[in-house]
């Protein structure tokens, strides 16, 4: 594979090109060529798509355009190009079976294919915007206590001693550090300190505050998430951060939410530009799993039905060609302890792990009310996850339509739900109505469609 | 060809976004003689509607808005001095300074509010991304604005839009400005703790807060 010293001399070397020319002059125009060569369309009526042709057209679409478009750096407005040599060759060489965590909490991250049997990795632990610091360890030990989580992604810390977290700012160094302590006092209270942080500090911008976070864990457990920007960019803050992680051999999860309605267009331009990433994520970010979620321009959700298709059609179609593992990510339209939630976690979730993907269980309401956030929906989610290993897409895809019954109308004024210290008890649990609700989930979800859950967590 | 054609060439240009149609429809239409004023008015901005239109049904996107946007603003570049040396003024709903704040490199929402600001006649100052709360108070003094509107995507950058009203504060100026917040982490809650005038919970919900906040002024430019 291309060395990243090589691609950082083409990040300071490569061709000139404007911001506007680079998205207008030849993002847009090349990303439509393909999607009209392949004949990659949106089909709304199924949300899983269960065509195995289609899915290879997408991938061929999606290395035709990276080949063509490239990559751009922000800060030195040059493009970052690769031949499709150099594509193949990162393919043929990129990291698969990573191995996360330590000791007995150690999980490989699996290569998956659609309808794979294979059980699909699992992380999270509903990691939303927190006001007090206890929430983050017992969310985070309420997560881990369930046998199918693999690994953590930590809730934000919004204010250190009531001083608001601000990127860029001590107080995101700060706020970062703590953030991984309280995360591993979690992960030791629920008996699992070797459980890997994925996403080691979730609200970290900038290469400073990841790095502080970081070196507070543990180097060997914990792991950056690095994202890039909208769309195919990146800037030298994240080359440190890349450059970085390098030398400890991170397994860094490689962001990229693809957006709806921006520069990708429709389902069709994100399904391919989301494929177009998993090469990038392995030459430029290097990372060991591609961390895709796609969400539309307005409203933050994953759970709309064409989001649903853009990644389930964009899993297809990597997950067939590329080793690099892919655990998408969710963001549900309304707040935890509510039904529609818990439907929202089930339709992503189903369509990610049935298309080849593995799964970090994401947050609800979209991640930006304080405190409206919590374990039990990726719990849920887990769950649900094992139980759709080995189904068929079209099997899925009726479930999906289900549930996009249940909740598709209702996203634009969805429910907020109930903020976590009035689910949670004095110690430190669930209490009876959030694990009532739980339970009644998974048994709609067994008695409607089916499913078969396995009793893992404390809860059922 | 008839006014109605030269009139429809104009539109079709902006919704196609583009901008050497638009500016080669702009010439045809000044050498048959259509008023400047005309040319914006029936041609250009039913062109704009539209697109506004087609963004908020999901049949276009942010390309397609930017592209339109920038055919709009090459023709005006034209126009304009036109409608100027000819004693008039182009009736402008108001000014406006956008930007990304400070920390934050997010500009895909900032981006479709600007398109969506100039489709609704604002005269839009954007000033980028991961712009200092000073900035937006030093830009809206120089061009004499009427909104300030600030976008931040992540729960640790919102703090700046806080910022920004704390500086117009610093300088005695608040009065003089609506500001509009928005963005992935911001909610009407926030606003509301921050003292801003406006939060927009989509892009489309950014111009119509604009307007409103423009009316509420008592005057368009």
């Amino acid at each position: 594979m291309l060395s990243f010293s090589e691609v950082v001399y083409r990040a300071l070397n490569g061709p000139i090109c404007t911001e506007r020319d680079f998205d207008l002059a030849i993002f847009v125009p090349n990303l439509r060529k393909v999607l009209q060569k392949y004949d990659i369309k949106y089909d709304p009526q199924n949300p899983i798509p269960a065509d195995d042709d289609f899915a290879d057209r997408i991938w061929e679409a999606a290395m035709e355009f990276l080949v063509a478009t490239g990559m751009f750096c922000l800060d030195t407005e040059r493009r970052i190009l690769f031949t499709r040599e150099e594509i193949e060759g990162a393919l043929q060489t990129g990291p698969s079976g990573s191995v996360y965590g330590d000791g007995k909490d150690a999980r490989i991250m699996p290569r998956r294919y659609p309808e794979d049997k294979t059980p699909p990795w699992c992380s999270g632990c509903g990691a939303g915007p927190v006001s007090k610091e206890e929430y983050v360890i017992n969310i985070v030990k309420t997560y881990a206590e369930d046998a199918l989580s693999d690994g953590i992604t930590a809730p934000c810390i919004t204010n250190v001693d009531g001083l608001p977290v601000q990127a860029g700012s001590p107080t995101a160094i700060e706020g970062a550090i703590r953030t991984i302590i309280l995360t591993r006092e979690g992960l030791r209270r629920a008996g699992r300190p070797g459980l890997a942080v994925v996403n080691e500090v979730a609200s970290a911008i900038k290469a400073a505050e990841h790095i502080a976070g970081h070196r507070f864990g543990d180097p060997k457990v914990d792991h950056l998430e690095i994202g890039l920007i909208h769309e195919l960019k990146i800037d030298l803050d994240a080359l440190n951060k890349i450059m970085y992680t390098q030398s400890l051999n991170n397994l860094t999860f490689a962001e990229n939410g693809v957006i709806i309605g921006g520069y990708a267009g429709g389902p069709a331009g994100v399904a391919v530009v989301t494929a177009a990433y998993n090469p990038v994520d392995m030459l430029v970010v290097r990372g060991a799993a591609q961390h895709p979620f796609i969400v539309p321009i307005e409203k933050g959700t994953t759970s709309r039905r064409d989001c649903i298709w853009a990644r389930a059609a964009g899993l297809q179609a990597l997950s067939r060609h590329s080793p690099l593992p892919a655990v998408g990510s969710g963001y549900s339209s309304a707040g935890p302890m509510t039904k529609m939630s818990y439907y929202e976690f089930a339709a992503w979730v189903i369509a990610n792990v049935v298309s080849g993907g593995s799964c970090e269980m994401g947050v609800p309401y979209r991640g930006v009310l304080i405190d409206h956030c919590g374990p039990m929906e990726d719990i849920f989610a887990n769950g649900i996850a094992h139980a759709v290993a080995g189904m068929s897409r079209k099997e899925a895809n009726k479930i999906v339509l289900a549930l996009l019954a249940k909740y598709e109308d209702k996203i634009p004024d969805p429910p907020t739900g109930k903020p976590y210290p009035e689910y949670y008890d004095t110690t430190a649990r669930p209490n009876k109505e959030c694990i009532a609700l739980y339970r009644e989930m998974r048994k709609e979800m067994s008695d409607e469609f089916g499913l078969k859950f396995r009793k893992t967590s404390p809860y059922g | 060809m008839a006014k109605e054609a030269v009139f429809e060439s104009l539109k079709s240009a902006i919704i196609d976004g583009e901008r050497d149609k638009t500016l080669a429809a702009v010439d045809a239409a000044l050498k048959q003689g259509i008023a400047p004023a005309d040319i914006i008015e029936k041609g250009m901005s039913p062109g704009m509607k539209e697109v506004g239109e087609k963004f908020a049904r999901y049949e276009i996107y942010l390309p397609e808005m930017m592209m339109a946007a920038e055919a709009w603003e090459g023709a005006m570049k034209v126009l304009e001095p036109k409608i100027m040396a000819a004693g008039g003024e182009r009736k402008k709903t108001g000014k406006v300074v956008l930007g990304t704040v400070a920390g934050d490199i997010h500009s895909i929402g900032k981006n479709i509010v600007g398109a969506m600001l100039k489709m609704s006649g604002f005269e839009v100052y954007d000033l980028g991304i991961d712009v200092p709360a000073s900035h937006f108070v030093t830009k809206a003094e120089e061009v004499g604005a009427d909104v300030i509107a600030a976008s931040a995507l992540m729960s640790t950058t919102m703090t700046q839009q806080k910022n920004i009203i704390e500086h117009l504060n610093a300088r005695g100026v608040r009065a003089k400005y609506a500001v509009l917040v928005g963005g992935g982490s911001t909610t009407q809650d926030w606003a509301d703790q921050i003292g801003a005038d406006g939060y927009g919970r989509t892009a489309g919900d950014a111009a119509t807060l604009a307007i409103k906040a423009v009316a509420k002024k008592g005057g368009k430019k």
